[in-house]
């Protein structure tokens, strides 16, 4: 089958409605109308470089790469506004989130980059038993190669720790989500 | 013995009242039951409706026969000699088949004697609750007692009990002792109380000692039956569940087999108990299924229990439950608004609806926009009274939200928002801005469109397809709304108030109402109905009429009550027959237009108000001094058959040619005048009824107390003021002299001769509409002949293949065309053309030749015209030129005979609308949309992968269909909106359609390689200027039947006799044809039922030799009944058109124009009668 659409604006997307991966979230939001809802709803969208109803627009259209190349997804903090309030009732939080595993997993290093965190994160949760934010920031300016980037969230990092909002090490419950993960990724290689 | 009706109507809004009156002009009993209190159902809350802006629902009111019923508002009350009607009251239960159904309604009692009450608004005045008025939406309040509608006739009070604090102060209050609360039948109410619980046994008789309850209280439920046994006349058994459940059931068992009416209600701890063994709500439930009336919560307090007790001995007491036997039964319980503060799944919060007073609901404005509301007519905001000068409408609150269980649109907001927002601007001149924020707005009528291009573009109202979702209280008051436009743009802007279009919910009965009348309801709650008999609901002989299977607006809704009515018409004839053959005998009256007018007056003396605060003697010595008037008479109770018994006695003694009769309650009387006119054999036009009553009680204003404190200071003696006895009297006295110079001027001469009927109809069009009219007349006995051009039958819609809920068409029409072609009563003229054609309702003639060079001369009384429409034709973007464009209808067509083969293909594209809503078609087609989304849903069907793309301006998928465009975009279809400004533009490259377009929500152009473009062309009407000649009725400027009124007389021409249906009509679905074509068939069934047409008693007449034919009289007729004949050179009025309204008589520069019974002098010597000094008054001055 021959690609029908060229939109002008963008570079051709690749072919539509083969590509597996996307073909599960443009299901996703199919019903979609565009009334914005989402949009409006959502309290990111300030910074965001795509609307929302674009992006699931562009989506629709098979505008992989340009979806993929987009911040939008990845500012989403999962708040579930949209969802709730949607009238035609689309899971839009987790289309949000696929296309986050969708970047990660295919994306070019610029996604890859911005998948770190959330790897980072996960690891440090899997390691620790819960969240140990003096280690995951240490690991995850460690990953991301930029020796400014700790200077970037200095100030913020000291604030936090004078409201004792940062936690150094505890052992007491590591270790103890592993088997949790374990079923998890036996799941996953699974399904 | 049980009142036998042919048909039930449930629901007495305009739909039902639509279907009744339908009915029972063809001579059938109609039994009209509603819930509410009052009739009309939410149209009694709207003043305005588009396109008019005006009311008009009494043009619905019968143009022949009309003397059989009521001519005024029909706002405020019908009344139709075979029309019952009875109101809070609901169906219980309905047993039977079809032709011999028997329904059991019950009537809740509103606590008011009816023939008592004077509506003086005393009870209102001294009534201390105070709940959310229902009239006005909530936005001002009522009292326990009250007057459901202000503007009523007649218009009694109701006490809601349930909001009844029983202060009983109305009781007191009410001077003409209408209030009944059952206080003497109290002491004769026992109560058995069977529990195991000693200190209730014991607190029991002390609690109801105040109430005169006699209250017997036994420890197990033996000694409870055993009272019973003893023929204790026991009103009501309260059942402890702490008794073992055995025992109860036992009790509850034999209870009711000694008294099968005994009200028993179980006494239950809610709470721990329950949640421990689970056993109590099980025990109650099997109680309740066995008999037991409700459930009451225990602990018992006595601050809850006496009025919670009391209140159920006065509904015991006073409501009843009646069976009556039915032919057919019609449901028209409407819908409900969409409650936004409704939980679960509500939207007030985010809206700011309840929180915020700027935020409104349609039904609040249209409240808040009229003179009866609570701010009288003023837009001031509810809160602060700030003048409302920014409002936002926002559509689709609670319709097309699939969260809400709403996969549907609710047809009629689109265009209630675009009156409201012209009304704001009429009502503010002009100053106020108002914003619409839509999705689509759903312009799909036939005007529609041209209504909301002039909205935009002459008044002003601004269209913005976005759908705000944060409203946030803004300064001062006003209401901040955010929005995403267009550009993507997040946009702020500040309204003083924001109204939210609700839409249509299933009516809050529906559950209990299908399950009385055994019905089905859809996914979404309404009456379920099939797309191709879309009249019927799943229980045969039961229909469904209004809004009830299908929200939709005003005309939708009478058309669906005429095809409901027509349904059950054909019913209760094919069950029962042709109707008896022995019509009522015309009554002869005897020519009195020689003799002195002698006026007999006859005042009915029974109410006490009327002894007590008139001078009889003085009343009668000046009433015997009229002209005219010959003896003047007191009748003891007039309204019983007694008093009118004597009456007609008195009247047969005197010998009178008029009788004016002063009595209560006018229009109860006017049947009985019918009756006496036969006895005397006098014209009842020559009698009358003055209302003396409620002069006699209260003075001038009757309508909301507004006497009631002068009146009071009388009642007692000590006011000076003018409503004394003398005054009073001096007012009965000027409405009887008025109503005797009336009645002295009426003209006796006789009316004109009545023309017969011919028994046959003509249908014009031999297609879908055509034949279903055909059918729909035959079916109740009366010939039909049904000419069509082509050699064939079918029409239009023999070209569809499926439709979008999956019927099958083809197979439909063709058995349509099998019944036509078979049926005896039908004669079928093909290949033939109507040639000529004269003559009026119930009298035409019409030459018909045929293809042989045959012609044919018919007579008929009434006309169809269904000559139908076509797929219009567009010659742009290659259509029929090249292979790769084709219009929806070609594809439908070669996707059902498999010569497109969707697996092949690698896009499609579509363009909506083209060459539709604007000039020169400026109107939505009404077909495209559904026909694009069946074609979208069976491409994806058999090739789910394959790209779909759609060009639309607002998709039209009013009602259910909804639900089939939430499909499409499911199954992948690419909805790309464009607007007049920005169309797709189409080229060509290699044989392939190239679209390029503008996608308005990514701002950008895109560039589509179809293999087929599908044009969406909508459909024209067919060349119907020489049959609407011939006929002498309109065409609008599109080409269409030009019908009498838009909104009330959807399927009538101005010319009576005649009648459209279908595509000819405006464009039509499937569904929109068969319902017309059956409305108009009902219509037509209406007059051929008769044997002959007699106009009414108050019709224009021209004095020719004072007319100048100057024509203002003809463009000022709303009936279309006079015209200018120039053979004659004279105005001629068709008798049976005209109404009697007088606008001829006003427009009329030399008084040319007369009305019978309001010639200038009589109307004159009335208000001469009015002004003149009272003997009296001047003896006291």
């Amino acid at each position: 089958m021959k690609n029908m659409h060229t939109p002008i604006a963008f570079t051709p997307a690749p072919l539509v409605f083969q590509d597996e991966a996307l073909a599960e979230i443009q299901s996703m939001v199919r019903a979609c109308m565009q009334c914005g809802t989402c949009t409006a709803s959502c309290p990111n969208s300030f910074a965001m470089d795509l609307a929302p109803r674009q992006m699931w627009r562009m989506l629709l259209f098979g505008l992989k790469q340009e979806v993929l190349e987009s911040r939008t997804f990845w500012l989403c903090s999962s708040c579930y506004s949209c969802t709730l309030r949607c009238p035609r009732g689309l899971p839009l939080t987790a289309a949000m989130a696929a296309l986050k595993r969708l970047a990660a997993a295919e994306g070019d290093a610029v996604n890859r980059k911005k998948a770190l965190f959330y790897q980072e994160f996960m690891q440090n949760v899997e390691q620790n038993g819960r969240i140990q934010e003096m280690g995951f920031m240490c690991h995850y300016f460690l990953a991301m190669h930029d020796p400014l980037l700790p200077l970037e969230y200095g100030p913020l990092g000291l604030k936090l720790l004078a409201k004792g909002k940062l936690h150094l090490g505890d052992s007491t419950q590591r270790g103890r989500l592993g088997p949790l993960f374990a079923k998890v990724r036996s799941m996953e290689e699974a399904s | 013995m049980k009142k036998e009706y042919g048909a039930l109507v449930v629901g007495a809004g305009i739909g039902g009242i639509r279907s009744a009156l339908d009915l029972a002009e063809t001579g059938l009993k109609v039994a009209l039951i509603d819930a509410r209190p009052s009739l009309g159902g939410i149209l009694a809350q709207l003043d305005h409706q588009f396109p008019s802006d005006h009311c008009g629902m009494c043009k619905m009111l019968p143009l022949t026969q009309r003397d059989q019923s009521s001519q005024y508002c029909l706002r405020k009350g019908l009344f139709h000699k075979n029309i019952d009607i009875y109101l809070h009251t609901e169906l219980s239960n309905l047993e039977g088949d079809p032709g011999k159904f028997q329904a059991t309604l019950s009537r809740r009692s509103t606590f008011i004697d009816s023939t008592r009450c004077v509506s003086c608004g005393l009870c209102a005045e001294v009534c201390p609750a105070r709940v959310p008025s229902e009239f006005n939406a909530g936005l001002a309040q009522r009292t326990a007692v009250y007057l459901p509608v202000p503007h009523n006739i007649p218009n009694h009070y109701v006490v809601d009990l349930d909001n009844c604090q029983r202060c009983w102060r109305c009781y007191e209050a009410c001077p003409t002792k209408a209030i009944d609360f059952k206080f003497e039948q109290r002491k004769d109410f026992h109560i058995v109380v069977a529990t195991p619980d000693e200190q209730l046994a014991q607190d029991f008789p002390l609690w109801f000692k105040d109430e005169n309850f006699p209250v017997h209280p036994t420890s197990s439920g033996e000694d409870a039956l055993k009272l019973l046994a003893e023929g204790l006349d026991c009103g009501l058994m309260l059942l402890d569940l702490d008794l073992p459940q055995a025992e109860a059931e036992r009790t509850l068992r034999r209870a009711l087999e000694l008294r099968p009416n005994l009200a028993v209600v179980l006494l239950a701890a809610p709470g721990k108990e329950r949640d421990k063994d689970g056993g109590k709500d099980k025990v109650a439930a099997a109680l309740l299924k066995l008999g037991a009336r409700e459930v009451l919560a225990k602990p018992l307090r006595q601050a809850q229990a006496v009025p919670w007790l009391d209140k159920l001995f006065m509904r015991l007491v006073s409501d009843e439950s009646f069976s009556i036997e039915v032919g057919a039964v019609i449901l028209a319980a409407g819908f409900e608004c969409y409650d936004p503060a409704a939980s679960p799944g509500g939207c007030a919060d985010l809206l700011l609806y309840g929180s915020h007073p700027g935020v409104l609901t349609s039904l609040e404005f249209e409240r808040l926009a009229s003179p009866t509301g609570p701010s009288q007519g003023l837009l001031t905001r509810p809160g602060d009274g700030k003048p409302l000068r920014r409002i936002a409408w926002l559509q689709c609150v609670g319709s097309r939200d699939v969260k809400k269980n709403a996969d549907l649109c609710s047809s009629f907001c689109c265009m209630v928002s675009i009156k409201q927002a012209l009304l704001a601007k009429r009502r503010s001149h002009d100053e106020a801005e108002t914003t619409i924020f839509y999705m689509d707005m759903r312009t799909n009528g036939r005007d529609y469109q041209r209504y909301r291009d002039e909205a935009e573009n002459e008044a002003g109202v601004r269209f913005v397809p976005a759908r705000p979702h944060t409203i946030l209280p803004g300064p001062d008051g006003d209401i901040l709304v955010q929005y995403f436009d267009y550009a993507g743009e997040l946009r702020e802007e500040v309204f003083d108030a924001l109204v939210l279009a609700v839409g249509a919910r299933p009516p809050k009965s529906m559950e209990r109402l299908a399950q009385a009348a055994g019905i089905e309801v859809n996914d979404s709650g309404f009456c379920a109905t099939k797309y191709l008999s879309p009249n019927r609901t799943s229980r045969l002989g039961v229909f469904a009429a209004g809004a009830f299977g299908e929200p939709t607006d005003i005309r939708g809704s009478l058309i669906q009550a005429g095809a409901a009515a027509m349904g059950a018409s054909r019913m209760i004839r094919v069950y029962h027959g042709p109707r008896d053959e022995t019509p009522e005998a015309e009554p002869e009256y005897t020519d009195v237009s020689r003799q002195v007018p002698r006026v007999l007056m006859a005042l009915c003396t029974s109410c006490p108000t009327l002894e007590r605060n008139v001078d009889s003697e003085l009343l009668h010595q000046r009433m015997a001094t009229l002209p005219g008037v010959v003896k003047v008479v007191d009748v003891q109770r007039a309204c019983t058959r007694e008093g009118w018994e004597a009456l007609r006695q008195e009247a047969e003694l005197a010998a009178p040619n008029r009788v004016l009769i002063g009595a209560c309650l006018p229009y109860v009387h006017v049947p009985r005048l019918r009756e006496l006119g036969e006895a005397l054999k006098l014209n009842p036009a020559l009698m009358d009824v003055v209302d003396i009553h409620t002069a006699s009680f209260s003075g001038r204003d009757t309508s909301f107390g507004g006497h009631a404190a002068c009146l009071a200071s009388c009642a007692t003696g000590a006011g000076a003021c003018d409503c004394g006895e003398g005054a009073r009297t001096n007012e009965m006295g000027s409405l009887l002299a008025m109503a005797a110079a009336k009645l002295l001027g009426a003209d006796p001469s006789t009316l004109p001769q009545a023309t017969p009927v011919s028994p046959q109809a003509l249908v014009v069009g031999g297609g879908l509409a055509g034949m279903t009219a055909a059918m729909g007349i035959a079916d109740q006995g009366f010939k039909v002949v049904l000419v069509e051009e082509a050699e064939h039958l079918g029409g239009q819609a023999m070209n569809l293949r499926y439709t979008l809920e999956g019927d099958d068409p083809v197979r439909f029409m063709e058995d349509l065309v099998e019944q036509v072609e078979k049926n005896p009563n039908i004669r079928v003229l093909k290949d033939s053309r109507v040639v000529l054609s004269r003559g009026k309702a119930g009298r035409f003639v019409t030459v018909v030749a045929t293809g042989e060079g045959m012609a044919h001369t018919l007579h008929h009384g009434a006309t169809i015209l269904a000559t139908g429409g076509h797929e219009a034709k567009v010659y742009e973007y290659g259509n029929r030129v090249r292979k790769c464009v084709l219009t929806q209808l070609e594809l439908e067509q070669r996707l059902a005979a498999g010569s497109v083969d969707a697996s092949s293909l690698s896009g499609v594209a579509m363009i909506q609308c083209w060459r539709s809503r604007e000039e020169s078609r400026n109107y939505c087609s009404r077909v495209c949309c559904q026909g694009a989304l069946k074609n979208i849903l069976m491409l994806k069907k058999r090739n789910p992968g394959l790209p779909v793309y759609v060009f639309y301006r607002d998709i039209m998928t009013t009602g259910f269909a909804e639900h089939y465009y939430t499909e499409a975009r499911r199954s992948g279809a690419i909805f790309i909106r464009y607007t007049p400004d920005s169309r797709p533009q189409v080229d060509f490259k290699d044989d392939k359609p190239v679209i390029t377009a503008l996608d308005p929500v990514l701002g950008a152009q895109i560039e589509l390689h179809p293999d087929l473009l599908v044009l969406s062309s909508g459909v024209e009407p067919g060349d119907a200027a020489e049959i609407a000649d011939l006929f002498g009725v309109g065409l609008t400027s599109d080409g269409f039947f030009q019908e009498a009124e838009s909104k009330w007389r959807p399927v009538d021409f101005l010319k009576h006799g005649i009648f459209a249906c279908g595509l000819a009509l405006g464009p039509a679905t499937m569904r929109d044809s068969l319902l017309s074509a059956k409305a108009a068939a009902q219509r037509v069934v209406r007059i051929l039922s008769e044997k002959q047409l007699s106009c009414g008693n108050v019709v224009a007449e021209v004095r020719d030799t004072l007319c100048s034919r100057c024509g203002r009289c003809i463009s000022v007729c709303p009936y279309g009944a006079r015209a200018l004949d120039l053979d004659r050179d004279k105005i001629v009025v068709d008798e049976l058109l005209c109404q009697g309204c007088g606008s001829c008589m006003a427009a009329c520069p030399n008084s040319a124009t007369v009305l019978r019974g309001f010639h200038d002098e009589q109307v004159m010597a009335v208000i001469d009668a009015a002004l003149a000094v009272q003997p009296s008054a001047a003896a006291r001055l």
